[in-house]
C-alpha cells in the first residue's frame, strides 16, 4: 500500500512538472509547417466540414477522393480535415473564432449565419477566384446569399428546394389527386383525417420544419417579396397575408392535418411517421431524394410509392405554382488570418469545380454548381426536381437562415407556438415586428 | 486490529437468532414480502435501459422510431457494431478514453483527499476561505467557459493535446470530488490521528496508512462518479482536440450524426460498446464500497 | 498534536496543488466571464464596453425568468426527491438478502450518457408509440397527453427523466455513507429494541447529516445549471416551455451570438447558486460543526 501510493504521489509530481515545463518551453508541435509558406515549401491546410464518414459516407468519400486528388496534383500540400457533427461544429466555430483560431478552410452556412463572421473580419473575400468563369458555373443567385456588402465570403455546395412529398399508394387507396390548389389541398387532408390516415408528417421540435410550411403559405398567398421585404424592413410582418399565412398553419392544425405531439417530435422523429407509410406527405427539402430513390435501407416498394408535388397555389394569391422555398446549404470559406491562405483559396476553387457532378451522382446531392444531367444516370425523381429547379420562377430563402440570428431565435419560437395554438396570428406577427425593431437599433 | 473485528463479527452472529425468533410475525413477514416486491421492480426498471440500449443497438432508423422501446427486433442488425468497429478509428478512441478517464480520476481523487483532509482534520486560518474557493467550482455552467479556457489553451500551448482535457476534468470534478469527501471527513473518529500522532507518526504516514484506507468506500464512491463523468464527457473533447489520435469514445457517436438524418442504430452500438468497460469498471470499483466496512469500523 | 495538525508547509503541500489547478482552470474563465458579460460581442469579432447593460436587460428579460423559474422548480423537486433516494438507499444498506446486487443494478442507468438516456425517455414519451402512451391506448384512455409538446407539462415530463437520471448518483452516496457507520452503534440500539424505522431516524440519519447537506448542496445547485437532458430532449421548447437557464444562457451565446449577453447569465447564474448556498447553510447550519 505504502509503496502504491508513494509513487502515485511521485507521478502526480512529475505530471505537474510536465504540465509546468511544458507550458514554458513553445516547441511548436501544432502547426510548425504552416509558417512562411512559399508554394515550393510543403504547406499543410486544415479543413474543418462536417460530413462524417458514419453518417454522410458519400459526401464524405467524395471530400477524400477530392482531397487525394488535389494531394496528388500539388505534392507540397498537405490536407487534414477535422469533422465534427452539425451542433458540436457550430458550437467550435465559434470558440476557436474568438480566439481567432479558424481552420484555413471551413464550412458555414449563408446570410444570417455567417454575417458575424465576416463582420468579425474572419472569413476572407473569394471574389477574385470568381473571375474566369467559376462565377458562371454556379446557379444564378446562389452565391449571393453568401454576399455582405457586394463581397462573396463562400462558395454554396448544395442548393436544396423544399417539394411537398406524398405517398402515391395512400393517394390511390382514398382515390385522391395531386391538388393544385390550395382548396384542392385542403379536401386531401380532410378526406386522409376522415380516413384516419396522417395527412402530414412534421417534427416541429426543429422548429424550421413548420417554418417550411408558413413560409410556402405566405408566399403563395402574398407573393414571394412579401416575407422577404418583412425580413429586410420594407415590409411589416403585419401585412394582411402574412397574418393570413398565419390563421391558414392554425386551420391546418385544427383540422388535425398534422401527426400527434408534432411539436414534441425531432425532424427524424416526424419523418420515420412519413418513411413509415403512416402519414401521407411530408414538406421537406431535396436534401431527403437519396432516401425515397437510391437508399438501400429503406425498402424498394416504399421509394416506387413517393412522388412529390408543389405547393399549391391559393386562389386570389400572389404566389405561382413556380415559386420555391429553398436555398444554398452549407459553403465553403478560407479564413482571413489563415498562415497559407492563398492555397487554401486554390484548394477551394478546386473543391467547388470536382463536387458538383460527383455529388449529383454519388451523393444524391443538389449542388450549387450547374450540372449538365443529360449524360447522367439517375433517378427520374431527381431529374423531376433538378428541371424544376432549373425553371423556378423565385426562390426564397429560408426564413430563419434569412434573418440575423436573435430574430431568427424568435421566428423559430413563434412559429412553435403558432403550431401549438398558444399564439393568435396577430400577436404572431407582433413579436415578429418587435424582436426585428430591436434589431433595428 | 483485525482480530478485534473478527471478534465483533462473531458476537453479531452469535445475536442473530435471538433477534429473528421475535421477528416472526405474519405482519412482519407481509411487509417483507411487499418490500420486496416493490426492490424487485424497481431492480427491473432500472435494468429495462440496458435491455432497451441493445434492441436499440440491433434495429435501423425504421425500427428505432416505429417500434415499441422495448420490442425485440424483427432482423437483428449485428451490421450495426459491424459498422463501428470497422468505420474510423474506434479502436483509438477506446483507448484515449481509457486512459484519459484513468489518469483523470486518480490524480482527482487523490487531489481532493488532499485538500479535504487538511481542510476537514488540520488547523488553519484560510480553510473555510479555501473551502469556499472550491465549492464556487460548483456553480459555473460548462459553457460559459469555453472560450475562455480555449484561449488559455492556445496561450500556453496545450491546444489539441490530451494535457487540456485531463487538466479540465480534474479541475471541473475536483469541487464535486471534495464536496462528497468532506462529509464523510467530518465522520471519522478524531482518537484515530491523536493516537497515530502520539506514536510519533508522520503526518504523510498518517494520511497514507490510516486516512485513506479508512476513506477507502468514500474514495471508491468518488471514483465511480469521476469515471462516469468523464467517460461520457464530449464538450470540451470537442473544443479542444482536434486530432483523431487524440478524441475520445464520445466522438464515435458524432461519427453517426448527420446533417440532416442520422443513423441511430450505429449511434446504439456505440452506446453499447462504450458502456461495457465502464460496466466492469463500475462493477469492481462497487464492491470496494462495501469492503471499506471493516475499515470504517476501525474505531472501537 | 496541534503543531503537527497546523504545520503550514504540509498544508500548502495538500491544498495548493488542487488550488493551483482549479484557479487556473476554473477562476480564471470566471473571471473572464464576469468581463464579457461588460461587453457587447457577438464572440467573434470586436468587443465594445457597455457596462451593465447586459444586467439591465437581465433583468427585464421575462424569457430569463421564466427559464429562472423553471430552474427553481427542478432544484426544489430535486431537494425533495432526495428523500425518495435516502429511503432506497437506506433499505438498501440495510440487512436485507441481495441488497449487494439490488444495489449494483440501481445504480446502472447511471452509467449511461446522456444521449443514451434522452433517448430513452424521447422512446418513453413519444407521442403515438411511446412506453407510456402505448399503455394508455390500450386503456382506452382519452385525450393522452402530449408529453413533450404540451407546455404545460413539458417541464415535469422532463424533471421526472432528470430526477431518475440522478437517482443512482444520490444513492450511491447515501449507500456509501451509510455503509461507513459503525455496525456497533447500530447493533447496540437493535438489543436496546429499537425497531428498524427508529434506527434509521434517529441513529443513521444524524450521522449521515453532514452528508446529507452537502447532497442538497449538490442537488440545488446541479438543478440552477442543469442543461444536458432538456437541449436534447425539447431544446428548450415548446417556445421556451422547459427551457431553463443554463440552456437559455447557452442560446444567447453560442446560437444568436450574443456573447456578452451569454456571459451575463452565466455569471449571474454564479451569483444566485452562491447565494442559494449560502442560504440552505444558514438554514442547515448546527453550532458544533465548522462553517463553510
Amino acid at each position: 500500500m505504502t509503496k502504491k501510493t508513494y509513487s502515485l504521489i511521485f507521478l502526480c509530481t512529475m505530471f505537474f512538472l510536465l504540465v509546468v515545463t511544458g507550458c514554458s518551453s513553445s516547441e511548436d508541435t501544432s502547426s510548425g509547417s504552416e509558417q512562411g509558406s512559399d508554394s515550393i515549401e510543403n504547406v499543410t491546410i486544415n479543413f474543418m466540414h462536417l460530413w462524417p464518414a458514419g453518417s454522410s459516407r458519400q459526401q464524405n468519400m467524395i471530400v477524400n477522393e477530392i482531397i487525394e486528388e488535389y494531394q496528388t496534383a500539388n505534392p507540397h500540400v498537405k490536407i487534414v480535415q477535422e469533422v465534427l457533427e452539425n451542433e458540436q461544429y457550430k458550437t467550435k466555430l465559434q470558440v476557436i473564432s474568438a480566439s481567432n483560431e479558424l481552420p484555413d478552410v471551413g464550412m458555414t452556412w449563408p446570410a444570417g449565419f455567417m454575417e458575424p463572421y465576416v463582420k468579425g473580419n474572419r472569413f476572407t473575400p473569394l471574389d477574385d477566384l470568381l473571375k474566369g468563369g467559376l462565377k458562371e458555373s454556379f446557379v444564378a443567385g446562389t452565391t449571393e446569399a453568401y454576399a455582405v456588402d457586394g463581397k462573396t465570403y463562400a462558395f454554396p455546395l448544395e442548393l436544396n428546394i423544399v417539394p411537398l412529398y406524398y405517398n402515391k399508394s395512400i393517394f390511390a387507396e382514398y382515390n385522391l389527386e395531386v391538388p393544385e390548389t390550395y382548396e384542392d389541398f385542403k379536401h386531401v387532408v380532410k378526406t386522409l383525417v376522415d380516413n384516419n390516415v396522417v395527412p402530414i408528417a412534421l417534427g416541429n421540435k426543429d422548429r424550421w420544419t413548420g417554418s417550411l410550411w408558413y413560409m410556402y403559405l405566405a408566399d403563395r398567398l402574398g407573393g414571394p417579396e412579401i416575407l422577404t421585404n418583412a425580413i429586410n424592413r420594407s415590409g411589416t410582418f403585419e401585412d394582411e397575408s402574412l397574418v393570413k399565412a398565419a390563421e391558414e398553419v392554425q386551420t391546418l392544425v385544427d383540422m388535425n392535418a398534422f401527426v400527434r405531439g408534432f411539436n414534441g417530435l425531432s425532424n427524424d422523429e416526424g419523418k420515420s411517421e412519413f418513411l413509415n407509410e403512416k402519414a401521407a406527405m411530408y414538406l421537406m427539402g431535396s436534401w431527403e431524394l437519396p432516401n425515397f430513390t437510391t437508399n438501400e435501407e429503406i425498402p424498394q416498394e416504399f421509394r416506387d410509392n413517393v412522388g412529390y408535388f408543389k405547393f399549391p397555389t391559393v386562389e386570389g394569391g400572389k404566389g405561382d405554382i413556380d415559386s420555391w422555398v429553398g436555398g444554398p446549404g452549407v459553403g465553403l470559406f478560407v479564413a482571413e488570418n489563415s498562415s497559407v491562405k492563398e492555397e487554401s483559396k486554390k484548394f477551394v476553387k478546386f473543391f467547388v469545380e470536382s463536387w458538383g457532378e460527383q455529388a449529383v451522382v454519388r451523393a444524391g446531392v443538389t449542388p450549387a454548381t450547374a450540372v449538365d444531367t443529360t449524360a447522367l444516370e439517375l433517378p427520374q425523381l431527381y431529374i423531376d426536381v433538378l428541371n424544376d429547379l432549373g425553371r423556378a420562377s423565385n426562390m426564397t430563402l429560408f426564413a430563419d437562415v434569412q434573418m440575423s440570428a436573435a430574430v431568427a431565435e424568435t421566428h423559430l419560437n413563434m412559429i412553435q407556438s403558432l403550431f401549438g395554438n398558444q399564439v393568435t396570428p396577430e400577436d404572431y406577427a407582433k413579436r415578429h415586428e418587435e424582436a426585428l425593431a430591436v434589431e433595428g437599433n | 486490529m483485525k482480530s478485534v473485528i473478527e471478534n465483533r463479527k462473531t458476537t453479531l452472529t452469535a445475536n442473530k437468532p435471538t433477534l429473528r425468533s421475535s421477528k416472526h410475525s405474519l405482519w412482519q413477514r407481509l411487509t417483507k414480502g411487499m418490500l420486496y416486491a416493490v426492490l424487485i421492480l424497481l431492480a427491473i426498471i432500472q435494468i429495462f435501459p440496458l435491455v432497451w440500449l441493445l434492441f436499440f443497438s440491433l434495429k435501423n432508423n425504421q425500427e428505432v422510431f416505429n417500434t415499441p422501446p422495448l420490442s425485440f427486433p424483427t432482423s437483428p442488425k449485428w451490421e450495426n457494431y459491424v459498422k463501428v468497429w470497422t468505420e474510423g478509428n474506434i479502436g483509438t478512441y477506446f483507448f484515449n478514453s481509457v486512459w484519459i478517464t484513468v489518469v483523470a480520476v486518480v490524480i482527482t481523487v487523490l487531489l481532493a483527499s488532499f485538500v479535504t483532509f487538511a481542510i476537514t482534520r488540520m488547523k488553519w486560518k484560510y480553510k473555510n476561505f479555501v473551502l469556499g474557493l472550491f465549492m464556487v467550482g460548483l456553480m459555473i455552467p460548462v459553457h460559459s467557459t469555453l472560450i475562455p479556457l480555449f484561449s488559455f489553451f492556445v496561450k500556453v500551448n496545450l491546444m489539441d493535446n490530451p494535457l487540456s482535457i485531463i487538466l479540465t476534468y480534474i479541475a471541473f470534478n475536483l469541487p464535486l470530488t471534495i464536496m462528497i469527501l468532506l462529509g464523510f471527513y467530518y465522520a471519522l473518529p478524531r482518537e484515530i490521528e491523536e493516537a497515530a500522532i502520539m506514536d510519533g507518526c508522520s503526518i504523510h504516514r498518517m494520511f497514507f496508512k490510516i486516512i485513506l484506507p479508512m476513506t477507502a468506500p468514500v474514495m471508491a464512491t468518488t471514483a465511480i462518479i469521476n469515471m462516469i463523468y468523464n467517460w461520457n464527457e464530449f464538450v470540451f473533447v470537442n473544443t479542444f482536440i482536434s486530432s483523431d489520435k487524440y478524441k475520445t469514445l464520445t466522438v464515435g457517436i458524432q461519427n453517426f450524426i448527420g446533417q440532416y438524418s442520422t443513423d441511430w442504430g450505429a449511434i446504439g452500438a456505440t452506446l453499447m460498446i462504450s458502456i461495457l468497460p465502464i460496466l466492469l469498471a463500475f462493477f469492481v470499483l462497487s464492491n470496494r464500497i462495501v469492503e471499506g466496512i471493516t475499515s470504517g469500523s476501525v474505531k472501537g | 498534536m496541534d503543531k503537527v495538525m497546523s504545520d503550514k508547509k504540509i498544508i500548502a503541500l495538500y491544498v495548493l496543488p488542487a488550488l493551483v489547478v482549479i484557479m487556473t482552470l476554473v477562476y480564471s474563465p470566471i473571471v473572464m466571464t464576469g468581463y464579457y458579460g461588460l461587453m457587447k460581442w457577438d464572440g467573434i469579432g470586436k468587443m465594445e464596453f457597455i457596462g451593465l447593460a447586459n444586467y439591465t436587460r437581465l433583468l427585464s428579460d421575462s424569457m430569463f425568468w421564466q427559464s429562472a423559474y423553471h430552474s427553481f422548480l427542478l432544484a426544489v423537486f430535486s431537494v425533495i426527491s432526495l428523500g425518495g433516494y435516502l429511503l432506497i438507499s437506506l433499505i438498501l444498506a440495510g440487512k436485507i438478502k441481495g441488497a449487494n446486487l439490488l444495489r449494483k443494478i440501481y445504480l446502472i442507468p447511471m452509467l449511461l450518457s446522456s444521449v443514451a438516456i434522452a433517448q430513452l425517455w424521447l422512446r418513453i414519451y413519444h407521442p403515438t408509440n411511446g412506453v407510456i402512451n402505448s399503455v394508455l391506448t390500450s386503456l382506452g384512455t382519452e385525450n393522452i397527453p402530449l408529453w413533450l409538446a404540451d407546455p404545460d407539462i413539458v417541464l415535469y415530463s422532463i424533471f421526472i427523466a432528470i430526477i431518475w437520471q440522478y437517482a443512482g448518483f444520490y444513492i450511491l452516496i447515501y449507500y456509501a455513507a451509510l455503509k461507513n457507520i459503525p455496525e456497533s452503534l447500530i447493533e447496540a440500539a437493535r438489543i436496546d429494541g429499537a425497531t428498524p424505522w427508529q434506527i434509521a431516524y434517529k441513529i443513521k440519519i444524524p450521522l449521515i447529516a453532514n452528508v446529507i447537506k452537502v447532497t442538497i448542496v449538490l442537488a440545488v445547485v446541479g438543478s440552477l445549471k442543469y442543461f444536458d437532458l432538456i437541449y436534447v430532449m425539447t431544446n428548450g421548447g415548446p417556445n421556451g416551455a422547459s427551457e431553463v437557464m443554463a440552456s437559455y444562457m447557452y442560446k444567447q451565446a453560442f446560437r444568436t451570438y450574443d456573447f456578452g449577453y451569454g456571459s451575463a447569465i452565466g455569471f449571474f447564474l454564479l451569483l444566485i447558486c452562491l447565494v442559494v448556498t449560502w442560504v440552505i447553510r444558514k438554514l442547515t447550519a448546527s453550532e458544533e460543526e465548522i462553517q463553510y
